[in-house]
């Protein structure tokens, strides 16, 4: 057989061979029966030199055209047979993707500490500082400085825990107030929140514990407007950007005038409805001016500076926002009640 | 404060639906409690007047009556009471109506009979006695004769075409415990005119003081005292308009004499009390304190012992009324009684507070003096009831007043500039407007060249300041004119304190863990420190204790957090979680000394807690120091002797010498104490020690240029040796060319002998600068080996 018949019959046989082939190593065979050390088409290549001289290049053109052809064939044969493997590989390796996911497990936050971050998010963006005041009072930071009289209600032992001959359990943050307006100096824009202690019971919606975030604002010419412009801000953030803010009246013994503040339900957009009574609005928090005499108390001159304070209960907006519905749950720590935030 | 429209309409001029008058006046600081529409209790129930009576043929106790009730044609109705006779007005409801029982009514046959309707007993109405004379007779109720018009509504024959208002007031406006205060707070809000009832009576001559003398012997507690007497007193039923006032309030009523005191309390906020003169033992009055051992006998029948800061009002042998608070029994007015002393005083209100709340005795009247009364008014009170005795012929008003005070406050001036106020409010309200508005509130008040001049009267007490004016400007002005403005002025950093940060950093590191918050109270049982067993003399014993706690369970301020995981550890095994791992990051309570005389340390703590199947404790041991490396670099494990911890299974982290973290698992007979009954894990970390280490700066650190060497060893030793104490040596042998030396084995086995173990370490050795040759890397290796072999750690064969 001459070398011209030889080469197509390597050449032929391979192509077969590679098109049937199913896997890598059939592929990897062909390759080294003809293209090996000890290959066909190698063996033809190495006779080349015996050949005469005017046959050599036709023959060696033929024999390296079929070399590349082959080349080429084997490459591509070795692409598909690969492709096959992954596609029959990813074919059985189908899960149910119904089925659960798997994560690490996470630990959450208390449903009180979400809402104060959120608070302090809110109230930082705002410039407010964010300090932290003992649980630990004494009468004259939680009561006197803050204009709350020896004979006022509000410091009976049924309303205050008290520890010691006038120390107490604080039962507002609004302490955080005075020794603020003691340590700086205006401008001062500060939140405080914290825990706070009251005498009552528990029950569904009173616990002797819970948690308040007071704000403070003095610096030269704040008015009752900035007061509503920062609350109307901070529910607007809380409660949607369509909340409206009322003011009422009412009283505290630190703010004058003092404020109880609304804003429309979100439930009914202010129509009325079951959650906010049928009244169109929620009172969320009480606020006022800093009554002079308790700027005065403090070091701050009225007559030259005036500034607004607020009181939000953390717990409630928690209830509220989670739509908790006894406030219990909050210091039971059940993991089915605390794995849901 | 609850009261009836039609009361508050007698002082003011009301021009808008209830409805309307409740939301402005919510809006000018007088929320509402309730309001009840009285007309909502009944329906389609007329007066009726029988003009005939037939007997049931087929009954024996039916009655067929004819009753005109005011239509064209008398209505057919059957009853089986048996006291009424023709003539009579009775209260016929008709069909399809509804009774405040709840009753609806239709019309219908009675053995054959039809019957449009029902005749109505005062029961039926839920009438007693007092509301109409007749309603507690056994049978129908008989109105009075020719009373009112056949046809016409009971509701108003009754006066409940009326509503019912209960306004909350505010602590600040004692004055509007009243309706005279109320209809004052209206009558701005509405603006309409506001009437105060004039006083006008007669006297029948004689001298008080041939009945009785007053002597006050505390001012201090009593800064007014005001009497004055009535004799031959007609005691009788009130007239309905009176009854019905005070009914409305919540009061029930008595007889004329002690309706009057109470319906001038309600009308004027000013309490007053009647004594029955006969009764006065020595013919005075001494307010004076209660002498120690003495008692007293309430109107209630209560025998109250008193102390010597309690005031009473004492005739000349002994305390025969609680001052402000609630009179006693034996000076009661009743039927016989024929001479009156009445009394309107003003009494401290921290003392009547004090008195009412260690007795456990509250009153409408001792409720306003604790507020607070207006020493002015206080004759203005007496004024008024001796009016209205006069008026109702309840008795002879005698000659002679007394009053006992050391002077009365003059009228204050208050001055408040125009601009101020506008500045504080953030508005440009006109100044003749503020006048206006003060003067509808009843302080008269002038506007001279940008300033109002406001004449307090006595009763506002409250306003003191700007402040003040400004509250009552804008409340009345209306707070929907304040606009919301963005916050102005200087840009101030919003920042955290940096313990709140480094707080935020643990909290974030253990939920990575996989560890859930929980809150806790900060107050907590005494008897944890013995569930804890914590020994006598441990300083976690000295707790601050509340004076006056909700119970033992909240006694003690906590002075640690463990006791508190314990319990919630315990809830969720019960509550069958079959899991959990908490923590709690709050303050442990730590006195400078007991009793207190300052506030104690608060130190920041954190509390994990863990228990279920993954956990043993080195799932515990990885999660504090997890948080502990967040701040510290170096730090020292040793064993720990906690008395509620496993005492082969717990551990001390240690920061620069200071305890920074005891953890371990809990001792199986202090974890059975608190409900959990399987292994479980608690750590207390004290945040302080980890708050005041500098805060690490982070420094990158070339990544390496040349490759590691690995090496395992595993040495045998006795049990006692430490994996601390191995690494140690393994450290100290390679020196600065360990880059790490990891644990990964413990092997123990017969064949190693007893009390043996097999540890096995990997060790990472790299140089900066170039590849470690085999000759250098089996020298360090040799230097490691001899370190261990000189604490008895060879190497395994």
């Amino acid at each position: 057989m001459g070398i011209r018949e030889e080469l197509e019959r390597i050449r032929t046989e391979a192509l077969k061979g590679l098109a049937s082939a199913e896997d890598e190593k059939s592929v990897e065979e062909i390759r080294v029966k003809v293209l090996g050390k000890k290959g066909e088409l190698t063996a033809i290549l190495k006779q080349m030199g015996s050949l005469p001289a005017e046959e050599r290049p036709a023959a060696g053109r033929e024999a390296n055209m079929v070399r590349s052809e082959i080349e080429k064939a084997l490459s591509d044969a070795l692409d598909s047979v690969r492709k096959k493997m992954r596609d029959r590989r990813l074919a059985e390796e189908t899960v149910d993707v119904t089925m659960a996911g798997r994560a690490p497990a996470r630990g959450t936050l208390h449903p009180v500490s979400i809402v104060t971050e959120d608070l302090i998010d809110i109230f930082r963006s705002m410039g407010f500082d964010v300090v932290d005041g003992p649980e630990v009072e004494t009468e004259r930071y939680n009561f006197e400085a803050l204009n709350v009289p020896a004979d006022h209600p509000a410091r009976d032992m049924q309303d205050t825990f008290y520890i010691g001959d006038g120390l107490l359990l604080r039962t507002q943050t609004s302490a955080a107030q005075i020794r603020t307006m003691e340590n700086r100096t205006p401008p001062i824009r500060i939140v405080s929140p914290g825990r706070v202690c009251r005498a009552d019971e528990l029950d569904a919606t009173h616990s002797p514990v819970f948690h308040q975030m007071e704000g403070l604002v003095v610096d030269k010419g704040i008015t009752m407007c900035d007061l509503k412009g920062t609350l109307e801000r901070f529910a607007q953030e809380i409660y949607g950007a369509d909340t409206k803010v009322r003011f009422r009246p009412s009283f505290f013994p630190f703010t004058e005038p003092s404020v109880e503040v609304d804003v429309s339900c979100s439930a009914c957009r202010g129509e009325g409805c079951r959650v906010c009574k049928g009244s169109g609005w929620i009172e969320i928090l009480g606020a006022g001016m800093v009554h002079p005499k308790v700027l005065r108390d403090c070091g701050i001159d009225p007559d030259v500076y005036s500034g607004f304070a607020f009181g939000i209960g953390l717990d409630r907006l928690a209830t509220t926002r989670y739509k908790i519905s006894d406030i219990r749950l909050l210091f039971e720590n059940d993991l089915r009640f605390l794995k849901q935030f | 404060m609850k009261v009836s429209l039609s009361w508050l309409k007698r002082y003011v001029d009301i021009n808008v639906p209830v409805k309307e008058l409740c939301d402005k006046m919510v809006m000018a600081g007088f929320e509402i409690e309730e309001m009840t529409d009285m007309s909502e209790t009944m329906s389609n129930v007329v007066a009726g007047r029988i003009l005939d009576i037939k007997k049931h043929p087929d009954s024996d106790h039916l009655l067929i009556c004819s009753v005109d009730v005011g239509g064209d044609s008398p209505v057919q109705i059957v009853t089986g009471a048996q006291n009424v006779s023709v003539g009579d007005l009775v209260p016929a409801a008709l069909h399809d109506s509804r009774l405040p029982n709840g009753m609806h009514i239709k019309k219908g046959k009675l053995r054959g009979e039809e019957s449009n309707g029902m005749l109505c007993s005062g029961g039926e109405l839920m009438l007693t006695e007092s509301d109409y004379p007749g309603a507690e007779v056994n049978g129908i109720l008989i109105l009075k004769k020719d009373s009112v018009a056949p046809g016409t509504d009971m509701r108003s024959v009754l006066g409940l075409d009326d509503c019912i208002i209960d306004f909350k007031v505010t602590a600040n406006r004692p004055d509007c415990q009243s309706v005279i205060g109320l209809a004052r707070e209206v009558g701005a809000v509405l603006g309409t005119p506001f009437r105060v009832p004039e006083t006008a009576y007669k006297t029948a001559g004689g001298d008080i003081g041939d009945y009785i003398s007053v002597e006050v012997r505390n001012f201090d507690l009593c800064p007014r005292y005001y009497g004055r007497a009535v004799k031959n007193v007609r005691i009788a039923q009130s007239p309905e308009w009176l009854k019905r006032c005070i009914t409305a309030a919540g009061m029930r009523p008595i007889n004329n004499m002690v309706d009057i005191t109470n319906f001038v309390m309600l009308e004027t906020g000013q309490p007053m009390h009647a004594f029955d003169l006969s009764d006065v033992r020595g013919g005075k009055i001494i307010v004076r304190n209660a002498a120690e051992g003495e008692s007293i006998t309430t109107l209630d029948g209560k025998v109250h012992k008193l102390t010597p800061d309690m005031l009473v009002i004492a005739d000349g042998e002994a305390p025969s009324c609680l001052a402000g608070i609630m009179g006693g029994i034996e000076s009661e007015i009743e039927d016989d009684t024929v001479n009156v002393f009445l009394e309107s005083a003003k009494f401290r209100r921290d003392s009547v507070r004090k008195t009412s709340r260690s007795l456990g005795v509250r009153t409408e009247s001792s409720g306003r003096f604790e507020k607070g009364v207006d020493i002015i008014n206080v004759e203005y009170a007496m004024e008024r009831a001796l009016s209205l005795i006069y008026e109702l012929d309840a008795g002879d008003i005698v000659d002679g007043v007394i009053d006992r005070n050391e002077g009365l406050p003059g009228a204050r001036l208050l001055e408040a500039e125009v601009n101020r106020i506008n500045a504080l409010l953030g508005l440009n309200i006109p100044g003749e407007t503020m006048r206006d508005i003060l003067c509808s509130l009843k302080i008269p008040t002038d506007l001279e060249g940008g300033i109002l001049k406001c004449r307090i009267p006595s009763f506002r007490d409250d306003m003191e300041t700007v402040a003040d004016v400004a509250e009552e400007v804008i409340r009345i002005y209306g707070y929907g004119h304040i606009k919301g403005t963005p916050m102005h002025g200087e840009v101030l950093r919003g920042r955290k304190e940096d313990d709140r940060i480094k707080a935020d950093k643990i909290k974030d590191v253990l939920r990575s863990c996989g560890v859930s918050e929980i809150y806790t109270y900060s107050f907590v049982s005494g008897k944890l420190a013995d569930m804890l067993e914590l020994g006598e003399n441990d300083p976690r014993r000295d707790a601050v204790r509340i004076l006056n706690p909700l119970g033992e369970e909240y006694s003690v301020l906590r002075t640690q957090l463990t006791g508190s995981m314990l319990t919630v550890l315990g809830t969720n095994f019960s509550r069958k979680n079959d899991r959990a791992r908490l923590f709690e990051l709050s303050r442990r309570f730590v006195p400078k000394q007991l009793p207190v005389t300052e506030q104690p340390d608060e130190i920041p703590t954190l509390c994990i807690g863990m228990y279920g199947p993954e956990e043993d404790f080195f799932t515990l041991k990885g999660t504090v120091e997890k948080v502990v490396s967040a701040f510290a670099a170096k730090t020292q494990t040793v064993r720990a002797d906690e008395p509620y911890l496993h005492p082969g299974r717990s551990a001390v982290t240690m920061i620069n010498g200071k305890k920074a973290a005891v953890y371990g698992e809990v001792h199986p007979d202090v974890a059975a104490r608190f409900g959990v009954e399987c292994r479980c894990y608690v750590a207390e970390v004290d945040l302080s020690v980890l708050y005041e280490i500098p805060p690490r700066r982070i420094t990158y650190k070339p990544l390496p240029k040349f490759p590691a060497v690995n090496r395992d060893i595993a040495v045998v030793c006795s049990e006692d040796v430490t994996a601390a104490a191995l690494e140690e040596c393994i450290a100290g042998g390679a020196g600065k060319l360990l880059e790490k030396a990891e644990l990964f084995d413990v092997y123990r086995s017969e064949s190693l002998g007893e009390s043996k173990k097999s540890v096995a370490f990997s060790l990472t050795l790299r140089a900066d600068d170039r590849t470690l040759n085999e000759s250098e890397t089996s020298e360090i290796m040799d230097r490691v080996l001899k370190k261990l072999s000189a604490i008895g750690a060879e190497l395994r064969g």
